[in-house]
């Protein structure tokens, strides 16, 4: 087993708290959050996206409004609630004090 | 050829090749049973139709109007397997070391079972099920099961007797236990593709190369009987002229006679072993017979098809072709009425046909 499958539960968990980050810059589409998310660690797809954020709609952390799109049917755009807002800075500042944690025990 | 498919994916319509629709729909499937205890199920398969719609959009242009297979699959590989985000199934997956959450997937050592399998069947899917229960190649199957009803009818009674007690593999499940693999969307998808690339792509390509150069040397051939045509037309005389112009709405009757007549003798042959009471020499099987029948009139129809095509004025052409559609119909009508066996068939066919068109638009979301 190596490392980044065995660090791949970890990723998981903290896939929620990115798509928290990217949903508070500016209104996103699914696609786009892919195509952000690609070259990264934290690559998905949609079969995984999907149902992550309708989990994170039904904790009213995320919202989504219908925007008209050149081709095709409307299209959700996801963004951060006042709640998810909250939550987001909770999780930065845990993630920030795990760091920390993480540096001192090299020590 | 291919049958297509048309589906309604959120609200729009878009059209597979057959075997594509039934990779998605086996991943549709899997998806709602992986949402099964998800409050959000309804809305998630609701997106996951629209990308999967935006993604079939994104293959089609203006002179491509049918996504076909091997898009479909890419397609299914690029939505990736549906996982669902709640606490349990999450912790599920976590504790497995893997994103698969129904605990049937691994363990146990998968069960065959004997199904009829409909994807790339020549019929009832009977010999596919077979070949994937024996893990045999289904062509040998099918050489096996025409030989050894050569040999005995008996096999015939038996194939008959199968189309009817085995069941269809109708669900991603059943599919999976027909070639007794572990069930999991990745696999379903990997077996579709190497069944398709190997027989879809090998034979159906051979096929067609074979088709196209025999219609290229066939064109060659009009072309230099034209030709020729040409050069000698105009030192001939205009009577002779007239002659050859006249021949061909005559060669175009001949040919739609030696048409008919074919295709009454295969009738004939396949109903009563016999052509036109002439029976086939003994120790003859009736698929020599068959073949026999269908070079025999390639070498009859091919001087007037030649004469037909090779006209030096394109109007004629179409004449000719006019002339042979009406008298091919009309012998086609003569012969519903008149001979049986042809009525009996072409109300069979309608009867299939059908039956066909009904359970395409059943299987129409």
């Amino acid at each position: 087993m190596n490392i980044s499958e065995k660090l791949a539960p970890i990723r998981k968990g903290l896939l929620e708290f990115v798509i928290l980050k990217i949903v508070a810059g500016d209104k996103v589409y699914v696609a786009d959050m892919l195509k952000l998310l690609g070259p990264t660690e934290f690559a998905t797809q949609e079969g995984t996206l999907y149902p992550l954020l309708s989990k994170l709609r039904r904790e009213e952390l995320v919202d989504y409004e219908w925007q008209e799109s050149e081709a095709g049917p409307p299209r959700k755009y996801y963004k951060l609630t006042q709640k998810g807002r909250t939550q987001l800075s909770t999780l930065n500042d845990y993630w920030k004090e795990l760091n920390r944690t993480l540096a001192d025990f090299g020590n | 050829m291919q049958k297509v498919v048309t589906i309604s994916l959120n609200g729009n319509s878009y059209q597979l090749e057959e075997p594509g629709f039934s990779l998605l729909r086996s991943y549709l499937d899997r998806a709602e049973t992986r949402l099964k205890d998800s409050p959000d199920r309804g809305e998630v398969l609701g997106d996951l139709e629209q990308a999967i719609g935006e993604k079939c959009r994104g293959m089609l242009g203006p002179h491509k109007s049918v996504v076909s297979t091997t898009e479909v699959e890419r397609i299914i590989a690029e939505m990736g397997p549906v996982e669902s985000a709640d606490e349990k199934a999450a912790n599920a997956a976590a504790d497995g070391g893997t994103a698969s959450a129904e605990p049937a997937s691994y363990g146990t050592e998968p069960r065959k079972r004997l199904f009829k399998i409909r994807e790339g069947a020549m019929w009832g899917g009977v010999c596919n099920g077979l070949a994937a229960y024996l893990g045999l190649d289904v062509t040998w199957v099918r050489i096996g099961t025409v030989v050894l009803t050569l040999f005995t009818g008996v096999t015939l009674l038996i194939y008959i007797a199968m189309l009817f007690i085995v069941p269809y593999a109708d669900t991603a499940e059943d599919r999976a236990a027909a070639f007794g693999v572990p069930f999991n969307t990745e696999d379903i998808i990997n077996r579709a593709k190497k069944n398709l690339d190997e027989t879809n792509h090998r034979w159906h390509g051979e096929w067609r190369r074979q088709q196209r150069h025999m219609n290229r040397q066939f064109r060659q051939m009009s072309e230099q009987i034209r030709q020729t045509a040409a050069n000698v037309a105009p030192s001939m005389a205009p009577a002779a002229r007239g002659i050859l112009t006249v021949f061909i709405p005559i060669a175009a009757l001949i040919g739609a006679v030696i048409f008919v007549g074919w295709i009454l003798a295969l009738i004939s042959l396949v109903t009563q072993n016999t052509i036109f009471g002439w029976g086939l020499p003994h120790g003859v099987p009736l698929w020599v017979g068959i073949i026999g029948l269908f070079v025999l009139y390639a070498v009859i129809s091919a001087p007037f098809k030649m004469v037909r095509h090779g006209g030096h004025h394109p109007g004629w052409a179409a004449l000719s072709g006019v002339v042979w559609l009406g008298c091919a119909l009309l012998f086609f009508w003569a012969a519903y009425y008149f001979f049986p066996g042809f009525h009996e068939l072409v109300d069979q066919l309608m009867w299939a046909a059908n039956l066909t068109m009904s359970t395409i638009s059943e299987t129409i979301v």
